[in-house]
């Protein structure tokens, strides 16, 4: 309900929290040596993810449980006049209908410092899809049938979705304020237009990138019961701990009175990382029928009501001088929020990915009828990464230096946003030497063009995120007399393989075996703080919490292990299970220790520490990308890729090499075919399908693949050592293809995605653009 | 013949034409609405079109069944049968999440009407593990790390069984494209082909199934 | 959810004619298009005709003169993968394998392929378009990127079939039988323009059904290929296709169809492109030549006019394909 903070300079404030209550200065180091975190370690749940036995939110069934069905806006900007349930409420199955006239329902939403924008259903519909009314129902098509005969009149008004268009101040409004919520939000320092006169290159374009949809495979959904005036709910999320504050907020109850769990999600990308009006509906629809309620979106609902990366239109000006260092770089950012304020764009890339004296980015975001933005698997990064990159990549050709060699020696050791405090580690450079080498780069660059109609070009982009994580998270841990282990963390593991990674935390710094650990998580009635799974923090916040509660627990252990064996605790250590006494050949497996066994378990309790306040930690990555164009088709291909990432210690090979081909699927997605299209007139989606929305497949993915870790062995980051990862593994991608693809055909692309219609249009002008 | 009623929404046509056009008003009849009916009060189920009864083979099963006609087979194996497996991410053929095999071909169970489905063995990422123990081809899934959130995963492990029991040594082309018809949003791909390439190294070997 | 209807599967072919005759029955066969259309309240139905119980509808049957009999169920996986399909009718088997996903080839039908609804996202989606009854071409001036150069009118989709340009290209008919008897009419009489009647794509009345496509013998020295070109690797419609047959004499053309897919509301063929090739030899001049051709007379709405570029490539592609496979 909240603007999604992810996207704004504000979100960099989470970083400088205080740890929670009792977590203070971690006193665990890195470790030198593991044999379990860096293992390749299968998933603890993998069993049930391929057995089909994993229960989802979407596979949830309880007794007596109805079915929940939403009534939505037809047209992008329209006023209900009237609804008419009379029919609805005859049909078979039907229990209770709410609508914008039903006082349950008046429930204030898109909550904003001036007050409340709209409300749970709001006779002002502002985009396609926006919620008027809901039926719960014996059986889905039951109330899917109900929801049709629901009849709603309504006062069409002008709608508008070009967000150029939006902009212009006689554009029909969103909003009566208008449809630019904020003034655009200029950062710069130095002295940007000095710099550009003294420059030996200038390069300046404007670029376009497309509205993106996330489609997770689940689509989006709650299941909501009531127990004695506590609400329980099931919701396909990435954050149960926002999803319960909002509920709190929402249906005015007390924080406790509101459990919602997660075991498992099927994908979120930054949609599921807020409440949503589907689960509010739910609790509404269960609370006035006394039964629990289910209310999962359709895949048509999902394309337009739960979010979007923003199409952007950035203008960047890059200037160098003769040496290859940057002087200035001067970017102007807009972008479409959709219906209600969300940033839409996000300059860091501009501001901090190199060093550059004199940087100017204006920011500006803009209101259109179309579904609320949201966070998106590094929100306005691959956006930014599209025009910066290529721009970078085009000022080494003016200046005649490989791309590799000019990004290489702009690479930034401290954080010029942050106040010039340092990074822990810059894998930047790393990133772009051995990815270089991996890919064979220079021999790549100076092969032969071919003669056939089939062009191939390769092309590098770097990219880092800026978000360093809240670091905000509680773990428990508790060891049974048998050995085996439990670790309680509130974490969503939204199939990055967090459960695995934690396992291996605990088992690596206990002595045991991961499959003696067990993980109770992502449930807000059970398990323990955690910030929600996105902005690359699940990992980086949440092991060092596991590993100090674990290592709270082996204290406790050795202590009772030093009584029972009458033994000095210094002499004690832990391995494979069992206590090892220095000197002694003997080992005590911990299911032996009689004080155990009486002490029921042994509990020990871990706080994430704050971040270093001397220290910028953050991950980088670079990228190099091989396309086939063939010029008489315009069909692009990814032919060979490699991903060099720093995002710290690799703490699993298997899973971390996943989240790469994730992100650089993704990539190629953004660059080649995924595009939200809608009717101009209308505001009405029309790339409304996976038909016509069009996400990669296992035949576009290149499976010439190799990913690079460069792990820089960052002792300061956090006691882990490990960075982020999702979302850098994503952020260059789309633009190295654009680069290989100018590579290819001596065409810059300037708009994303680049679809065949765009190659051949492109090769039909003359010469170079 | 049913008497169909016209559907509501056709009343409402979205037009270019019209904006700022209000559509005419009458009395609201709300007196209903926001208040839950008590459950003595809901008008007992009517069927205009009629339940069909039906006979399903699932992973060996017989299952006597009444559905309507316009029910899919992934609804009544999720809702009927409580086989949660198969996975609806589109429920319009786009997805592939929902595979299933029937008669030891891959099908998307979301555009298959049950009452379609009868005299046909239907095979489910249920019907693959004996009890706890998966399957070979399930067992190289987790090995490879061939998935992420897992929601696409049974839709997967099925298209490849597919595969896998008519093209016992397939090239990685013939993975991928064995593979082509089920998304995955997480982008597993590199992972979810060389799962079910070691799985099919892994049944030429004398591998278990 | 699908609207609710009622569901025979008729076990003899007159049952199932009687029963297609009642108003407001349709088809089923596979079903991949039908239920998609049916959710998007594309089309209605009160009753759906399963033709899954009639055997004598799937089959592909070679015929004495060197033709093929293909039942209308005959599934699309079958058509790709036959030997006899591949050998000797190359566009057919490339396009049923180009067509769709694995899964929805395993499931659709050959005679569905033919009587698929459009693909226009105004036609599947919430907009009371022409081809639905209303009095709008939404797309003319909205997003018309994937419409047609060719043909259009009143409506400007594109006709989505892979098969139907493969099979044109083949010369083939069509049996269509009802309970008034049977009628087998060229293929290219099988689909309608929008000048004529815009709400239709086949002259396939309500109470008649696809029941067998004939493939005469192929040409001589045949020789055939469709290239698809599409934004995904796989499991998207043809932005632009190109399906050619050519019965090769030694070197020189001696019959050539080219049949092109996405760039008409109906398998658009290229008669003058095809003329360029009889009596030439196949070489690469000569091929950019007749793809030249293929695009002339095209007339682009607002955002298709690269479609012009795309059909020179898809037939460049197509003919470049037979030449190297020869």
């Amino acid at each position: 309900m909240r603007e999604s903070r992810i996207y704004t300079p504000e979100a960099i404030e989470d970083e400088s929290l205080p740890g929670l209550p009792g977590a203070n200065d971690d006193p665990l180091k890195p470790w030198d040596k593991t044999t379990v975190v860096g293992a390749r370690v299968p998933r603890i749940d993998g069993q049930d993810r391929v057995g089909g036995t994993a229960v989802y939110t979407r596979d949830i069934s309880l007794p007596g449980m109805l079915h929940g069905v939403i009534v939505r806006s037809p047209h992008a900007h329209a006023m209900v006049k009237r609804i008419d349930v009379t029919a609805a409420r005859a049909m078979p199955g039907v229990h209770a209908i709410v609508t914008t006239e039903s006082p349950e329902a008046k429930i204030p939403w898109t909550l904003t410092a001036r007050g409340a924008m709209s409300q749970l259903f709001d006779p002002h519909c502002r985009y396609e899809g926006e919620e008027v009314a809901a039926v719960a129902a014996e059986t889905l098509p039951q109330a899917a049938d109900a929801a049709r005969a629901i009849v709603v009149e309504y006062e069409t008004l002008p709608a508008i979705v070009d967000y150029a268009a939006a902009a212009k101040p006689d554009a029909p409004k969103v909003h009566a304020a208008g449809n630019l919520p904020s003034p655009p939000r200029t950062t710069q320092r130095g002295n940007v237009d000095a710099a550009f006169a003294t420059a030996a290159a200038v390069v300046e374009r404007t670029y376009h990138t497309s509205c993106e949809l996330h489609t997770p495979l689940e689509t989006h959904g709650s299941v909501a019961q009531w127990d004695s005036g506590d609400l329980k709910v099931w919701d396909s999320t990435q954050g149960v701990y926002a999803v319960r504050a909002g509920l709190a907020q929402a249906l005015k109850l007390p924080i406790s009175s509101v459990r919602v769990a997660s075991p498992y999600m099927g994908g979120g990308f930054g949609s599921k990382l807020e409440l949503g009006k589907y689960t509010v509906i739910a609790a509404v629809l269960a609370r006035l029928t006394g039964r629990a309620v289910k209310c999962v979106l359709t895949r048509e609902e999902s394309l337009r009501c739960v979010g979007n990366r923003p199409a952007n239109t950035i203008t960047v000006k890059v200037a160098a001088g003769k040496d290859g260092r940057l002087l200035a770089i001067d970017a102007d950012l807009v972008g479409a929020s959709g219906a209600y304020p969300t940033g839409a764009v996000s300059g860091y890339l501009m501001l901090d990915l190199y060093t550059c004296p004199n940087v100017r980015v204006r920011e500006s975001s803009v209101l259109i009828n179309a579904g609320q933005a949201r966070a998106f698997r590094a929100p306005g990064y691959p956006q930014a990464a599209w025009a910066l990159e290529q721009a970078i990549d085009e000022l080494a050709a003016k200046l005649g230096i490989d791309p590799v060699e000019l990004r290489l020696k702009n690479v930034p050791t401290v954080s010029q946003s942050r106040n010039g405090l340092p990074y822990s580690s810059t894998g930047l450079a790393d990133c772009l030497r051995k990815g270089a080498e991996s890919f064979d780069w220079s021999a790549s660059r100076t092969r032969a063009a071919s003669k056939s109609h089939i062009k191939r070009g390769v092309g590098v982009a770097a990219g880092m995120w800026g978000y360093g994580g809240e670091p905000r998270a509680t773990v428990i841990a508790k060891l049974y007399p048998d050995g085996s282990l439990n670790i309680n963390s509130g974490a969503a593991d939204i199939g990055t393989g967090t459960k695995t990674v934690f396992a291996q935390v605990a088992a690596e710094e206990l002595g045991i075996a991961v499959d003696r650990v067990h993980i109770e998580h992502a449930d807000t009635g059970t398990t323990q703080y955690a910030p929600g799974s996105g902005g690359s923090q699940t990992v980086l916040v949440n092991t060092p919490a596991v590993r100090s509660a674990v290592a709270a627990v082996k204290q406790s252990v050795l202590a009772l292990a030093a009584a029972e064996l009458k033994k000095d605790v210094n002499t004690l250590s832990v391995r494979d299970g069992a206590i090892v006494i220095a000197g002694e050949t003997r080992t005590v497996p911990f299911a032996a220790l009689r004080s155990l066994a009486q002490a029921q378990q042994v509990v020990g309790v871990g706080q994430r520490a704050p971040h270093p306040t001397d220290k910028v930690a953050l991950p980088f990555a670079a990228h190099f990308a091989e396309v086939e164009v063939n010029t008489r088709t315009g069909e692009v291909r990814v032919v060979r890729y490699v991903a060099a990432q720093d995002s710290g210690r690799v703490m699993n090979p298997l899973t971390f090499e996943n989240q790469v081909l994730g992100g650089v699927t993704m990539g190629i997605g953004f660059a080649l075919t995924e595009q939200r299209i809608m009717d101009g007139p209308t505001g009405k989606l029309a790339s409304g399908s996976w038909h016509d929305y069009k996400i990669p497949t296992a035949m576009d993915f290149p499976f010439a693949f190799t990913w690079v870790s460069v792990d820089p062995q960052d002792k300061d980051c956090n006691s882990t050592g490990a960075k982020g990862l999702g979302e850098p593994a994503t952020i260059p991608a789309a633009a190295a293809i654009a680069n290989a693809v100018h590579d290819a055909i001596g065409r810059r692309m300037t708009d994303a995605p680049i679809t065949p219609a765009a190659v051949v249009s492109a090769l039909a002008t003359t010469g170079r653009r | 013949m049913t008497d169909r009623k016209k559907d509501p929404r056709d009343q409402q046509p979205v037009s270019r034409r019209g904006f700022l056009t209000t559509v005419s008003t009458s009395a609201a009849a709300a007196a209903v609405v926001g208040v839950a009916a008590p459950a003595a009060a809901a008008p007992a189920p009517r069927d205009d079109t009629g339940t069909v009864a039906i006979v399903l083979r699932v992973n060996g099963r017989r299952h006597r069944l009444l559905v309507e006609p316009r029910d899919r087979l992934i609804s009544v194996l999720r809702e009927r049968l409580g086989l949660t497996g198969a996975k609806p991410g589109c429920e319009r053929g786009e997805c592939g999440a929902c595979t299933v095999l029937l008669d030891g071909v891959t099908r998307y169970s979301c555009m298959t009407l049950a009452v379609e489905a009868q005299e046909r063995e239907i095979t489910t990422i249920e019907g693959l593990a004996q009890g706890e123990e998966v399957s070979a081809l399930q067992q190289a899934f987790i090995a490879e790390d061939g998935y992420q959130c897992g929601f696409c995963t049974p839709g997967q492990v099925m298209a490849a069984e597919g595969l896998l029991r008519t093209n016992t040594s397939p090239t990685v082309d013939a993975v991928r494209a064995a593979m082509s018809g089920n998304l995955c949003r997480c982008g597993a791909y590199g992972h979810i082909v060389k799962s079910v390439q070691q799985a099919a190294a892994a049944r030429k070997t004398g591998g278990a199934k | 959810m699908l609207p609710r209807f009622t569901h025979v599967q008729p076990t003899s072919i007159s049952d199932a004619l009687r029963e297609l005759a009642a108003p407001g029955a349709r088809v089923l066969a596979g079903g991949t298009d039908l239920l998609g259309c049916l959710r998007d309240r594309a089309v209605t139905a009160d009753k759906l005709v399963s033709l899954n119980a009639l055997a004598e509808l799937r089959g592909i049957r070679e015929q004495g003169d060197g033709g093929l009999r293909i039942g209308a169920l005959t599934t699309l996986t079958e058509l790709a993968t036959h030997p006899v399909v591949r050998a000797r009718f190359g566009a057919l088997s490339a396009a049923a394998a180009a067509a769709a996903s694995p899964q929805l080839r395993n499931q659709g039908t050959l005679g569905g392929n033919l009587c698929q609804r459009p693909r226009c996202w105004y036609f599947r989606g919430d907009f009371p378009c022409a081809r639905k009854g209303g009095d709008t071409c939404f797309a003319k001036e909205g997003e018309n990127q994937l419409h047609a150069v060719f043909g259009g009118d009143v409506c400007v989709m594109v006709h989505p079939s892979d098969t139907a340009p493969a099979l044109q290209s083949l010369d083939a008919k069509v049996r269509l039988i009802s309970a008034r008897g049977s009628r087998t009419i060229g293929i290219d009489a099988l689909f309608v323009l929008p000048a004529k009647d815009h709400t239709r794509e086949t002259v396939v009345e309500a109470d008649e059904i696809v029941s067998d496509i004939l493939l005469p013998p192929p040409p001589a020295g045949a020789v055939g290929a469709y290239r698809k070109i599409r934004a995904r690797g796989v499991w998207d419609f043809a932005i632009v296709g190109a399906a050619v047959t050519l019965g090769l004499d030694k070197k020189s053309v001696r019959q050539a169809r080219i049949v092109l897919s996405g760039v008409a509301p109906v398998p658009w063929r290229v008669a003058e492109a095809e003329r360029l090739l009889v009596g030439h030899e196949l070489s690469a001049p000569r091929i950019e030549q007749a793809a030249t051709q293929a695009s002339s007379g095209a007339a682009p709405l607002s955002a298709n006019a690269y479609k012009v570029m795309l059909i020179r490539g898809a037939v460049a592609e197509a003919l470049s394909d037979v030449m190297g496979a020869r």
